[in-house]
């Protein structure tokens, strides 16, 4: 069999160009990975519920209560033998992928890979980033429970404020006003097909390149390759088997998850009423959350023609698009020209360091404020906390690093 | 060839239009063409048009329960004692932006901005149940929450907090506006609207 597809595909030198390619090893590598397979599982997953989810928002009667034809269809999948446990395993790789680009990202900012010559593969992966939101987003307007009608509602007036051209962006990407009747076919559209699709062309261009480029490595294979060659293993049979693993690994660890932590439930909130249930956005947009709350109501930038800049856009897309645009052009603000092939220590980079952590104690201050009023905290603390709590990190991670240096 | 017919040619060729720069350009039109042809539809795409304009309150109109065991029937004085609130629609224009949060307060504790001749002698007030940030549903909450220990209107979605004795002025949260208030009276022991809003409903569009 083998030598049959040989002779036809010249299988010999597809092995000797692509399987032998030389993966270092490290732990931190496997969280691309994890997102990677995350990906295929909720390709998987989510073609099972394809069959059985209806996408539209119309009221039909069932047993004599008017239900809207999707929240029924997730009834329907929730019924089948294997529908909830196969529900709950694609909303838990939808959170697993996410939570892994996360640490990915740590360790590539933190590593120093992102700078040259791998600037363009950093824009790229925030853009796959910034796909893998718009996923979740436009995945959990689709049940149509009370929950997601309200989360997709608020989604749908943060674009609406815009100044002029809100309302007809808004309604050109929810296909007229939250709820309309072709709101939902249009986010369904956007979730089963635009963003997996976009998702998958950038997943293959951050292959490619990465393969291109090749890895970063450790800092310790210098001494031993004398920077010349990578040390790991090769893509097959080590690499391959442990891709394997981990994949199997991650598979399990969702199903596990997904039994024993419910996600989402449906049935709990209810299809959408007149009442708006208590709602957090899931916890990667939680940090956002925390900006729309934190902006005081006051603020309004007056603009010609009777338009402000209000307080929902500021903190519901200018503050959050400044923090993903600089995190984005990261490695050219770098100043350093040499390119980097093996890890830099946090000391090498003392600036970039400092402000990535303070960036991060940022977003968890912030996702914190999102549940300032059950913490019982008041807005002017958290006030506060957001602006000084990040400022404290950068100084103090300033001068470990630099000290560091010396 | 001599430098000088080198020269010549180069110089030649730079005034002459040349295959290739044909080629480019007709290639750079008709890549021009594809696109517009491929992007333009998107800019006709019609919307589902979701809602029609809000029918208006008119002076008059009787105000129904919009949730609970009484949903749709018509709100009496005594369906809702003192320290209570509900949902409320004005009846045969149940949509969404006519939401109504009624309730009854003391009578006494009404103080400016609220609008004193759209409440009721007995305590009887009505707004807009559509939070002017995001467009959520607003409670009525009774209870003591936060620092707050009296009842007031409460958004269940960014905690926004309108102050029910004062014109719903925001007291906590994110909040842009105060709620609009809805002119009320009594006549025959049943609550109607005495006009509409006395300002827009819920969140504006491009944060007018």
């Amino acid at each position: 069999m083998y030598k049959w597809l040989n002779e036809r595909l010249d299988l010999e030198r597809f092995k000797e160009k692509y399987l032998s390619k030389v993966f270092p090893v490290h732990p931190t590598y496997f969280f691309g990975e994890i997102a990677l397979f995350s990906f295929v599982i909720l390709v998987l997953t989510g073609v099972y519920l394809l069959f059985s989810y209806t996408p539209s928002s119309q009221l039909i009667t069932v047993n004599g209560k008017k239900l809207p034809m999707a929240y029924h269809s997730i009834l329907v999948i929730n019924s089948q033998p294997f529908g909830l446990i196969v529900r709950y395993v694609h909303h838990w790789a939808a959170h697993l992928m996410i939570a892994a680009l996360m640490l990915h990202m740590a360790r590539v900012f933190f590593s120093g890979a992102f700078k040259k010559p791998r600037e363009i593969n950093w824009v790229i992966g925030m853009v796959l980033f910034t796909l893998a939101i718009l996923a979740g987003f436009t995945g959990y307007s689709l049940p149509f429970d009370a929950l997601s009608t309200v989360a997709t509602g608020i989604g749908f007036e943060i674009a609406n404020s815009i100044p002029y051209i809100g309302n007809a962006i808004a309604k050109f990407v929810f296909a007229g006003t939250f709820p309309s009747p072709g709101s939902i076919p249009r986010l369904y559209m956007y979730h089963i097909f635009l963003v997996p699709l976009l998702l998958l062309a950038t997943i293959g261009i951050h292959m490619v390149i990465m393969v291109k480029q090749k890895h970063t490595q450790p800092k310790e294979n210098k001494e031993i390759t004398k920077g010349t060659k990578i040390l790991g293993i090769p893509m097959y049979p080590q690499q391959i088997s442990l891709m394997i693993f981990v994949f199997l690994f991650t598979t399990s660890v969702l199903f596990f998850l997904a039994s024993v932590l419910p996600v989402h439930n449906v049935e709990f909130f209810g299809p959408p009423t007149l009442q708006t249930p208590m709602v957090k956005p899931d916890w990667y947009l939680l940090w956002i959350f925390g900006i729309i709350k934190l902006i005081p109501g006051s603020w309004n930038i007056p603009l010609p023609g009777g338009v402000v800049i209000n307080p929902e856009v500021i903190g519901g897309l200018i503050i959050p698009s400044i923090i993903m645009g600089f995190v984005t052009v990261a490695p050219f603000l770098s100043k350093s020209k040499e390119a980097v092939h093996y890890w830099e220590p946090l000391e090498h980079k003392p600036v970039a360091s400092s402000i990535g952590m303070a960036i991060i104690v940022m977003l968890v201050a912030l996702s914190i404020t999102g549940y300032q009023a059950e913490l019982n905290i008041p807005l002017w603390v958290c006030r506060i906390f957001v602006l000084t709590l990040p400022t404290v990190t950068f100084l103090i991670a300033l001068s470990l690093t630099k000290k560091g240096k010396a | 060839m001599s430098e000088k017919d080198k020269k010549s040619i180069e110089e030649e060729s730079k005034s002459c239009i040349t295959r290739r720069s044909i080629i480019k350009g007709l290639i750079g039109t008709a890549g021009v063409g594809v696109f517009a042809g491929l992007t333009l539809p998107f800019g006709t795409i019609k919307n589902t048009s979701g809602k029609k304009k809000r029918q208006k309150i008119a002076k008059g109109d009787k105000l129904v329960f919009a949730v609970g065991d009484k949903a749709n029937q018509i709100i009496k004085v005594d369906d809702l004692p003192l320290h209570k609130g509900t949902l409320a629609y004005p009846k045969g224009k149940e949509e969404h932006h006519n939401l109504i949060l009624l309730f009854h307060s003391p009578v006494n504790n009404f103080q400016e901005p609220t609008k004193m001749d759209f409440i009721t002698k007995n305590g009887f007030a009505a707004y807009s149940a559509i939070c002017t940030h995001m467009g959520c549903t607003v409670e009525w909450y009774p209870h003591k929450q936060f620092s707050f220990d009296f009842p007031h209107l409460f958004c269940p979605c960014h905690q926004s907090v309108f102050d029910i004795f004062h014109g719903a002025k925001v007291l906590a949260g994110p909040a842009p506006r105060p709620l609009p208030q809805l002119p009320i009276m009594i006549s025959d022991n049943i609550i109607v609207a005495a006009g509409d809003f006395n300002g827009p409903i819920g969140p504006q569009p491009g944060g007018k």
